[in-house]
């Protein structure tokens, strides 16, 4: 059966009772964002994860996918949203197999939110539900704890009171699409500016009843300075104290070896942005 | 009470406020705290070369999640005439508790400015490094909360460079960084500045191999590493941005820059 | 933080320090009476989370069941849960009885989850409804999960602003309008006075002929002794 393994739980307590920190979390300090707009929902978010003071991730994807007309924006620990909102998206297609109805947003928010208060807030997800369904268009926030708001423009995260005087100030009813995705854009970019937990780019999901547009790095306001020197050490730069060399004939026993053309290029599985 | 709304950064993450939430203990009594520090994030560094000592440090001032301004400067100028510090040699850089890093400016501006007063000629950068010292264990027991570093050019007309721990340990060195991003920018220094774990490649084998010796550098190279180490500490450390200010000290004078550094 | 609204050992306000830390509270005013046709529930609509206002605009007055309503205070993420399950075992009851229950019934079920329970919840819910069989009620099940029933029942951390107030205005059999007249006044005082409460004025009146909305500004009209 699923649910969660408890078995490290006295040690840990005797460790913590010892003075041993506990291991921290990545959390994603976060900007996120929800919008009704005339025909559909737009969720926004930043990019950036911390753990601590240091940025964990620059660009880490904090929309997730529920349903191909439902999408969620995460707050709080990292983990918690991508887990939390694995299983509810699971559930959900289950659901809508057993039923042959596509799946509401109300019956996500449920299930969210009863996941949620049965863990008593030690599942740290804070949550921007949205989605288009049958009965229309539809957006949620859901806090760790289990409780649930309806409104038509919401904020979460480190970076909601600074989202939020974005909202509060230029919000009207009937929005249009594209008014509806700059609002969000620019709740969000006051988010990554005057919020230290939130930084980086804009990810942006528009909910229509036709489709569901995922606009990855919507703005990149914030792209990486070029080094004003070059970085690159002489072959030799490193002490070496021993050396042994396996010849491609060995190592061809045990993975598939590629030739490289140039000697230029790093043999490396993604190359990296060395700028 | 909220964890997520009320700006209080997570376990582990910067630090806030000078007051603590009265706790209620189980047998209910009331504990409440008084936390005089607070601090105020950012970074500093400083490197000394041949005939010159660099001082640079962010401009951004934070408590929690928030940002204070975008621009309060963390080097000063030390000594000269009036209250801009004209022909002033020194520059001393604070970072951590910012409001303890102004009162220390102040109280070393003064006396070497008293210096000059009393003795008709200006203070030298060593023994303003000792009174620095002194100042910060005069309060031994109620620190000023800073990292302190102090630059300038000694009396051969070399680059000095002095750090200092918060109760008045100091050490003359090439060079150092201080504050939130330390971590992060001391082993780059150590490694672009004093050549640390790097070998002259061909010179031998094994444990014959020679390290490559650390000179000093020249001022453009010294500027574009100080540039380099503040670019990158923008990327990776949430509480290091909006600005780079820096001062090149000659035995000219102090030269003064500003560049923008990102604001996310 | 310091949560606002938090009085001190009056011994009347809810504890809020027994909320877990982050938790949505509603730190509120809400109310129930009788009248001479039915009952009226009344709520602000301020949902905080420490000093900031989480939502300004919440519906606190919750249905579970066609004439059976209640009002929530305390965790928002507990008294949405109960309120969640007395819906559900409220729906069923009416359909395996084809019968619609009683506000009593109603009552007692949340009594059931909130006394049960004690240790886990902070929930205050004041419980109105009408029925054929006795027509309006109203009950009050404050933090312990003690059931009241009552002529009028007023919760939340901006009820302690009104009690005087209730007591010298409250009269037997109002009718519908001088009972709206009575939950607006008690309302706008208690946002007047308490900084946790606030938004707009929420109502629902409850009679035979089922459930009809109401929605007020709390300064608009106010004639009480807060007026600038």
């Amino acid at each position: 059966m699923g649910g969660f393994d408890f078995s490290n739980h006295n040690r840990n307590a005797a460790l913590h009772a010892q003075g041993v920190p506990l291991p921290k979390a990545t959390s994603t300090g976060t900007t996120i964002v929800g919008c009704l707009f005339d025909g559909g929902v737009v969720i926004a978010a930043d990019t950036r994860a911390t753990s601590g003071p240091i940025v964990a991730d620059k660009n880490c994807e904090k929309l997730h996918y529920i349903a191909p007309q439902i999408w969620c924006a995460g707050a709080g620990t990292a983990a918690d949203t991508e887990f939390t909102t694995a299983i509810i998206s699971s559930n959900l297609e289950l659901h809508a197999l057993s039923t042959g109805r596509k799946p509401r947003v109300v019956t996500c928010m449920t299930l969210l939110k009863q996941h949620l208060f049965r863990h008593q807030g030690h599942i740290g997800a804070y949550l921007v539900v949205a989605g288009v369904d049958p009965t229309g268009a539809h957006l949620f926030t859901v806090h760790a704890h289990g409780s649930t708001d309806k409104l038509p423009y919401v904020t979460m995260g480190s970076g909601s009171l600074a989202a939020m005087s974005v909202f509060e100030t230029q919000w009207k009813g009937k929005l249009t699409k594209d008014e509806a995705v700059k609002l969000c854009a620019d709740a969000i970019q006051a988010g990554i500016f005057n919020d230290l937990g939130s930084g980086s780019n804009v990810d942006v999901a528009v909910i229509t009843a036709e489709k569901t547009t995922l606009m990855r790095n919507y703005i990149t306001p914030n792209v990486r300075e070029r080094k004003a020197r070059n970085y690159r050490f002489p072959k030799g730069t490193t002490a070496v104290l021993n050396e042994k060399i396996i010849k491609k004939e060995e190592i061809s026993k045990y993975v598939t070896v590629h030739e490289l053309e140039d000697d230029s290029v790093t043999a490396t599985a993604e190359t990296m942005d060395t700028s | 009470m909220a964890a997520l709304f009320s700006g209080a950064p997570p376990q582990g993450g910067p630090g806030y406020s000078f007051k603590q939430t009265p706790t209620m203990a189980p047998s209910g009594e009331r504990q409440h705290g008084f936390y005089p520090y607070t601090d105020n994030g950012g970074s500093t560094l400083g490197i000394s070369g041949a005939d010159f000592t660099i001082m640079a440090g962010d401009t951004r001032s934070t408590s929690g999640y928030n940002i204070n301004t975008r621009y309060a400067p963390k080097l000063f100028k030390i000594g000269g005439e009036g209250p801009d510090n004209k022909g002033a040699r020194i520059v001393l850089s604070v970072v951590g508790f910012a409001a303890d890093g102004d009162a220390l400016k102040e109280r070393l501006d003064t006396i070497v400015k008293m210096y000059k007063y009393q003795h008709g000629k200006p203070m030298s950068v060593s023994a303003c490094a000792q009174r620095l010292s002194h100042v910060l264990y005069n309060k031994r027991f109620f620190p000023y909360y800073v990292h302190a570093i102090l630059g300038g050019i000694d009396e051969d007309g070399k680059g000095a460079l002095y750090s200092y721990d918060p109760v008045g340990s100091y050490e003359r060195e090439q060079c150092r960084a201080a504050g939130a991003a330390a971590s992060l920018i001391m082993p780059f220094l150590d490694n672009q500045v004093n050549f640390k774990n790097q070998y002259e490649p061909g010179s031998g084998t094994g444990h014959d191999l020679q390290a490559k010796v650390a000179q000093p550098l020249p001022r453009d190279t010294v500027e574009s590493i100080v540039r380099d180490a503040f670019t990158s500490a923008v990327e990776r450390h949430i509480e290091v941005g909006d600005g780079l200010q820096m001062m090149i000290i000659t035995p000219n004078g102090v030269e003064e820059t500003f560049t923008p550094l990102k604001r996310d | 933080m310091m949560a606002t609204g938090m009085l001190g050992e009056d011994g009347i306000h809810i504890d809020m320090n027994h909320l877990k830390k982050g938790e949505v509270n509603l730190g509120t005013s809400i109310m129930a009476i009788n009248f001479k046709d039915g009952v009226i529930l009344g709520a602000d609509s301020r949902t905080t989370t420490g000093a900031y206002i989480a939502n300004r605009v919440t519906d606190k007055l919750t249905q579970v069941h066609d004439t059976i309503w209640c009002c929530r205070s305390g965790s928002a993420a507990d008294t949405q849960a109960v309120a969640d399950i007395v819906q559900y075992h409220l729906g069923m009851y009416g359909i395996t009885n084809n019968e619609a229950p009683t506000t009593q019934t109603a009552a007692a079920i949340f009594q059931e989850l909130c006394y049960s329970n004690k240790d886990q919840l902070s929930a205050g819910i004041i419980i109105a409804g009408w029925d054929h069989r006795h027509g309006g009620q109203v009950y009050s099940i404050p933090l312990g999960g003690s059931l009241h029933k009552q002529s009028y029942a007023i919760g939340g951390s901006g009820s302690t602003y009104i009690y005087g107030y209730c007591d010298a205005n409250w009269q037997e059999d109002m009718t519908e309008a001088e009972g709206v007249k009575f939950v607006k006044g008690a309302l706008q005082e208690a946002i007047m006075w308490d900084g946790s409460s606030g938004g707009v004025i929420r109502m629902v009146v409850l009679t035979a002929k089922g459930a009809q909305r109401h929605l007020y500004l709390p300064d608009n009209g106010y004639q009480g002794p807060g007026k600038q």
